[in-house]
């Protein structure tokens, strides 16, 4: 009997012991707000390869971009070093508020000037929240590349396209995100009576997460009504992301040496093979100053 | 020996029940520090919650870690993404004891607090000198501590580690109110 009840007691006791501890962080999970948080960055970057990804930067950060394409032309032997052709696209980018970037670039091959705006409507929540990150892409390139073609209407209006862009985007889970983007591209430059001024396009992009800091990209964009006076392509790319605090490097295999949204997406004029002309390597780097200490009120 | 079993039950159970012996803090701030050659980064998050109990000296810590605020906002990404990985590991937690703890006594007192410090789901031992004030019925910790990084299976690539100190120090810094339940 004697036994028993001291047993029991003991019981009891641990019992109540084990209540005391567990129930101090149970008690802080109750005072915490029950909202779900929101999702980490489905990108990171802010393109996914040549395209813009759904990722805007926080406040007062500018984005130092410069992109690069190196390609071969289809000559057997050429003088060369290293590649034949080359590309090159600056561009600074700033974070007006945490939700809205303008950016403006220019490029060497092609000619074009652009600028764009990019503004994040909506950003994904962990768990049963808000299920997508969406954000909204218009930009406006200027085409300033000689016209020898005497016939071609080449006014200041003529050489302006206009691209825009729903970007749809989806972290399933720490490795892998998913974007979406329906694209209109409205340009004028040098077409003819049979193509279209208004292209319609679907792109969707994917991020695999090969480490903590290096991630498999994929691109492509399926152009719907593509221009009928040339042949073009479908814009495709496959790249390796690495991130290094500051500095974010993104190394990429592509059929498009263009790398504004209009071009690349409308006159991309090879296929995704392994003979010159058309396998072009990229190179962007991007370099983030903070302007704004966050620490400091 | 029934009855005295009966009345320490009971005693268990009102004192388990009662919530006046516990003071609660809402906005404590946590804040660590790594200091290289390369480069100093701060980080500090003014939302972590705390409870202590008087009855078991028992002391609880929970934050978000993704409430850490970074002097680059960037920073807050890169920490959350790539180093925390706060989408599995979405907490920090700490469960321990103040030693030889007197909650009656007014003024300050310096304790040491002993318990598991859990944070991208690894647990460490911890024992943190903690200075304990009490003005009537709110308390304040402050004390700082520091850590290895590597003890938490960080994952930190090998051209960024001299950018990160082999050593954070912490600051801690949590103010008590008696905690009512809801």
């Amino acid at each position: 009997m004697k036994k028993s009840s001291c047993s029991l007691l003991i019981l009891v006791l641990l019992w109540s012991n084990g209540v005391f501890g567990q129930d101090l962080l149970n008690l802080l999970e109750a005072e915490q707000k029950d909202e779900n948080q929101y999702a980490p960055s489905a990108f990171m970057m802010t393109r996914i390869a040549f395209g813009h990804s759904t990722e805007v930067r926080p406040q007062n950060v500018l984005d130092v971009f410069v992109a690069n394409r190196f390609w071969n032309t289809p000559e057997e032997s050429t003088q060369s070093f290293v590649a034949d052709r080359m590309s090159s696209r600056i561009a600074l980018e700033y974070a007006i508020s945490d939700r809205l970037t303008f950016g403006a670039g220019a490029t060497t091959f092609d000619g074009l000037f652009d600028a764009h705006l990019k503004y994040r409507a909506a950003l994904q929540r962990n768990g049963d929240g808000w299920p997508i990150t969406l954000t909204l892409f218009q930009n406006m390139s200027y085409d300033s590349s000689p016209i020898a073609d005497q016939s071609v209407s080449d006014d200041f209006s003529d050489r302006l396209s206009f691209t825009s862009q729903i970007l749809v985007s989806k972290r399933f889970n720490k490795n892998f995100s998913l974007q979406l983007a329906p694209t209109l591209v409205n340009r004028s430059l040098g077409l003819s009576a049979a193509d279209p001024t208004s292209i319609f396009a679907l792109g969707a992009g994917v991020r695999y997460k090969l480490g903590p800091h290096v991630s498999f990209v994929s691109e492509y964009y399926q152009v719907f009504n593509p221009l009928e006076s040339r042949t073009t392509f479908d814009p495709i790319a496959f790249g390796v992301n690495w991130e290094l605090g500051d500095l974010m490097l993104q190394f990429m295999l592509t059929n498009s040496w263009f790398m504004v949204e209009d071009a690349f997406i409308t006159r991309t004029p090879n296929n995704f093979n392994f003979r010159n002309p058309n396998l072009n390597f990229g190179f962007n780097a991007t370099y983030v100053i903070h302007f704004k200490n966050k620490l400091k009120k | 020996m029934n009855k005295v079993l009966l009345l320490l039950t009971t005693l268990v159970l009102t004192l388990s029940n009662d919530s006046s012996d516990k003071v609660i803090c809402r906005q404590g701030s946590v804040s660590f520090f790594s200091y290289t050659s390369v480069e100093n980064i701060k980080a500090q998050n003014n939302q972590v919650s705390s409870i202590i109990d008087f009855e078991s000296s028992k002391i609880a810590v929970s934050m978000l870690m993704n409430a850490f605020v970074f002097e680059k906002a960037l920073m807050r990404e890169h920490f959350n993404e790539s180093y925390i990985e706060s989408d599995i590991y979405p907490k920090a937690t700490f469960e321990g004891e103040i030693l030889d703890f007197e909650p009656a006594m007014e003024g300050a007192q310096i304790r040491i607090v002993k318990g598991l410090f859990t944070m991208h789901g690894v647990a460490e031992e911890l024992e943190i000198k903690t200075k304990i004030e009490k003005s009537g019925s709110t308390f304040t910790l402050t004390g700082s501590f520091e850590t290895l990084v590597e003890s938490y299976d960080i994952n930190i690539p090998p051209l960024l580690a001299g950018n990160i100190a082999k050593t954070i120090s912490v600051d801690f810094r949590f103010e008590y109110e008696p905690y009512e339940e809801k």
